[in-house]
């Protein structure tokens, strides 16, 4: 009974993954694709509950779709809705290159899955109960993995400024740069 | 482990990223560009996740912490980017904003 | 000593450098008497030399003094040495004497010139790579002080370098004195080669080696010598060289410079000696010149060239002596012609100057009423040159024609050439004379003499010019036949004579010399002073002299021509398609390629993207593979 459920739940996340990753790319309207893409991070939540890593996964409804996303909505509707022409415009070998580029990456990993590192997918390991927790995370986090916690917590100060610089130029916009990209 | 095996969560893994490949490579929009490149971390995390628990070994989940706050970050910017240039009243279209053409 | 001969060799290029170093923050004047100064220094240090030299027993007097040793390899070695010896002292009191006064007459002809201290470093440049040319020891070093030689000639012919045809004129002296450069480097090559001992107070250069051997040696020699005397057929350099200002000529290409090839021919006779074909051809040499020279002589129009020809031809009497054997029969006449011909020049010079820079004898006439005291002194320098007693001119000439008749079959051809050669400079010169100082004063001469008061000149030119004068009276008694023969005395160690003519020789040349002489300044009284006889029309001779007996054209149609044209052909064919068009292509090619390549700069980011998505599938690819 419990495994009939959890493949229930995993199939239904998994369309909901994929179809929200579509509607995502298809979209015409910004605002409907954000929130797509919102869609796409709880589902995604669900999966990893199932692989148990219950950290990330609250990380990733937190941060993820509740920081990350809402900034996203606020530059979007800052910026305007404005439908583009999704398919059109650039040059013609752009879209074929761009099927073709995608569809190859896409058959190569389900290939290489497949081959499937013959068999030596099959088998999980182990894991206790202390697998995914906060505890354990926190734990890699100081040990065995200090340097990349620092250094994250660096690349996110800086992106911080460069946010900050980025945003905070409109005073001095001389007229000529506007002409730029026309 | 109850559910389907790890195989099947990396497919759906492998689809999303080139779901996002292609929405980045055909979209028009930067705004759309920045989603689908989310689309594709987020793919890139599913496996981290996946292989995570195939092996039993907690550093996948540290690296998708790590990629979570790196795209945070990489948005932040390309957000601020998008910002500056709709003050400056420049067309939204990555197609139009080719000036650093040789 | 010693040290006095380093110090007469030192102090002009000490001079030179002080000029140098001190630029334009000294006045023009100071650096003109430094200039001055430092070739007074060097006389009065080779004065000294000489009194210490004539106390030491004749037998005794070579003295090589070395500073260090410059060149060395292995056992090979050059040091950098000067030579003290009577033939040496002997030109190093000619060089630095008349020198010092042609500098001082320089300090009142050069002023108010823009570039008086350039031309008084050059000078001193000059009097210093002189010294070293006749005082150094060792073959190396002589060619050193050679080609420094060549440099200050070169430098002072372009003074005037505004004026293009002095630039030619200096570049083409410069070029003639390298193909003399050139034989003689190969000629000394030659010698090392051959294991000969390069110090010049050494003479078994002969010992050991062969005839060919030291024939070529000797011709390699006679090449430079020839060049740097102006004689025959490196010759035509010469007149062209009296672009630069007066006492330049008067130095350079009187006095000095060009009297360095027969200073050669004496202090190498060693090797002329081992090689007699070559000391015949240069007594020929100076013989065939000392003609040439006098002819075309007499149709110059420019006082200069007539004495720059005159120099020609006297230098060519030299020559024929010091290849009969006559050393010092040669090296006396340099020493008169010295002071001679200086006057000349300088004594010209003053004539210049009060006309304002004309060179030109049809424009002057008369000059006499306005400088009669520089027309007599250039009476003297002119019956001097003419060899007329008792002046010096006819001493020093007179032996060397008493050598030649003494010398054999090929002496006495010679001589009868030498013979022409004396009416023919008793005419010329004194064609000059007339044509410049007596006469009616020609208009051009009323209107632009601008005598400095009642004085002719600055004092600095005329004290000079007098010194001379009195130098080219006197200078020729050291030597009367019968009675003393102080050269020979001095000389004779270093520079054994192979002939000497006996007193009834002697005389008999003289006699006939003199009547010559006199003849020829006869008859150019006659034509010029006078006007009555006419002179004789054959236009084609007055062609050929005027054109110098087409040397300059032969050498155009000779040398130049195809040099040039085979540098254009070069250019044209080589330079221009293969070494430019290979710079081009590799250019173009590069501009050709980064254009090309700059097309994948779309600016697009999503050709970018595309790029890196195809990139990541061939990766997969590869990993995928690589695996199995």
């Amino acid at each position: 009974m419990g495994d009939f459920l959890v493949w229930v739940v995993w199939v239904l996340a998994a369309f909901a993954c994929l179809g929200s990753g579509i509607a995502v790319v298809t979209f015409s309207n910004p605002f409907y694709s954000a929130l797509a893409l919102i869609g796409n991070l709880a589902s995604l939540a669900v999966l990893y509950l199932l692989l148990a890593a219950e950290f990330v996964a609250a990380a990733q409804v937190l941060v993820y779709a509740g920081a990350v996303m809402v900034m996203f909505l606020f530059v979007i509707a800052y910026v305007g809705q404005r439908a583009d022409t999704v398919w059109t415009g650039g040059p013609s070998w752009q879209f074929v290159g761009g099927v073709l580029a995608g569809g190859a990456i896409l058959v190569e990993v389900i290939i290489a899955i497949g081959l499937g590192a013959s068999g030596r997918l099959r088998d999980e390991a182990d894991i206790d109960a202390a697998f995914g927790s906060p505890a354990e995370i926190g734990r890699l986090f100081l040990t065995d993995h200090l340097l990349a916690f620092e250094i994250t917590s660096i690349v996110l100060l800086v992106a911080a400024v460069g946010g900050v610089v980025l945003g905070g130029q409109s005073r001095r916009v001389p007229e000529e740069e506007a002409s730029l990209g026309r | 482990m109850m559910g389907p095996e790890i195989p099947l969560y990396l497919t759906v893994a492998s689809f999303l990223f080139a779901t996002g490949a292609l929405g980045v490579l055909l979209r028009r929009n930067p705004l759309i560009v920045l989603l689908s490149l989310e689309i594709m971390l987020n793919g890139a995390n599913l496996a981290f996740i996946s292989f995570a628990r195939r092996l039993g070994d907690g550093d996948g989940q540290i690296f998708a912490v790590a990629v979570m706050a790196v795209a945070a970050s990489e948005v932040v910017v390309g957000l601020g980017l998008v910002v500056a240039l709709h003050r400056r009243d420049l067309e939204l279209d990555v197609d139009r904003l080719s000036t650093l053409r040789g | 000593m010693e040290a006095a001969a380093w110090v007469c060799l030192i102090s002009p290029l000490a001079g030179a450098l002080l000029i140098t170093l001190g630029g334009t923050r000294i006045p023009r004047r100071l650096a003109a008497y430094i200039s001055t100064l430092s070739v007074a220094v060097s006389f009065v240090a080779s004065v000294i030399v000489f009194f210490a030299l004539h106390d030491r027993p004749p037998d005794d007097r070579i003295v090589l003094s070395e500073a260090w040793t410059w060149l060395a390899a292995g056992d090979f070695g050059v040091p950098l040495d000067i030579l003290i010896d009577p033939l040496s002292v002997f030109m190093m009191l000619i060089v630095s004497g008349v020198g010092a006064l042609i500098v001082a007459y320089s300090i009142g002809y050069m002023d108010g010139d823009d570039e008086e201290r350039r031309y008084f470093a050059y000078m001193s440049l000059f009097v210093f790579s002189m010294l070293l040319l006749v005082q150094s020891a060792n073959f190396v070093l002589l060619l050193v002080g050679w080609g420094l030689v060549g440099l200050s000639s070169y430098l002072l012919i372009g003074h005037h370098h505004e004026r293009p045809s002095a630039v030619a004129a200096a570049k083409k002296a410069f070029i003639m004195n390298a193909l003399g450069d050139a034989t003689m480097a190969l000629a000394i090559f030659l010698l090392f080669w051959k294991g000969a001992p390069l110090g010049l107070s050494e003479f078994e250069y002969a010992d050991g080696t062969s005839q060919t051997v030291m024939t070529l040696v000797a011709l390699g020699m006679l090449g430079g010598a020839v060049a740097k005397s102006a004689q025959i057929p490196l010759h035509t350099w010469l007149p062209d060289a009296m672009e630069g200002p007066t006492p330049v000529s008067a130095l350079i290409h009187a006095a000095t410079m060009v009297t360095a090839g027969v200073y050669m021919l004496v202090r190498l006779h060693p090797i002329f000696e081992a090689a007699p074909e070559v000391q015949d051809l240069a007594a020929g040499i100076g013989a065939a010149t000392l003609v040439v020279a006098g002819l075309i002589a007499l149709v110059q129009t420019d006082i200069k060239r007539v004495i720059a020809y005159s120099t020609m031809s006297q230098i060519g009497y030299m020559f024929l002596g010091a290849g009969l054997g006559a050393y010092v029969g040669g090296m006396f006449h340099l020493m008169t012609h010295a002071f001679f011909k200086a006057l000349l020049f300088l004594a010209a010079g003053i004539v210049i100057h009060a006309l304002a820079g004309e060179q030109d004898m049809r424009n002057m006439g008369g000059l006499r009423r306005f400088l009669p005291r520089t027309r007599l002194t250039f009476l003297v320098g002119s019956l001097a040159l003419a060899g007329i007693p008792p002046l010096s001119g006819f001493w020093s000439k007179d032996s060397i024609l008493g050598s030649a008749l003494a010398e054999g079959w090929y002496g006495r051809t010679l001589l009868v050439v030498g013979l022409a050669g004396v009416f023919l400079t008793g005419l010329y010169t004194f064609r000059m004379f007339f044509l410049v100082f007596e006469g009616d004063v020609s208009p051009f001469a009323r209107e632009h003499v601008h005598a400095h008061g009642h004085r002719e000149g600055p004092f600095s030119m005329t004290s000079v010019v007098a010194v001379l004068a009195v130098l080219a009276a006197v200078g020729g008694l050291i030597a009367i036949p019968g009675l003393w023969n102080l050269p020979l005395d001095w000389l004779g160690p270093v520079a054994e004579p192979l002939v000497e003519a006996n007193a009834l020789q002697d005389y008999v040349v003289s006699a006939i010399s003199v009547a010559l002489a006199l003849a020829g300044i006869g008859v150019a009284w006659a034509i010029y002073g006078t006007g009555r006889l006419r002179i004789p029309r054959v236009a084609w001779l007055q062609r050929l002299f005027e054109k110098k007996f087409y040397f300059d054209e032969a050498y155009d149609l000779a040398f130049y021509r195809p040099a040039a044209a085979t540098a254009r052909g070069w250019s044209r064919f080589f330079e221009r398609p293969v070494i430019q068009g290979s710079i081009d292509a590799v250019a173009g090619g590069t501009r050709r390629a980064g254009g090309t390549v700059s097309h994948t700069q779309t600016g697009l980011v999503r050709s970018y993207a595309l790029a890196l998505a195809f990139g990541v599938a061939v990766l997969i690819l590869v990993f995928v593979s690589v695996r199995q």
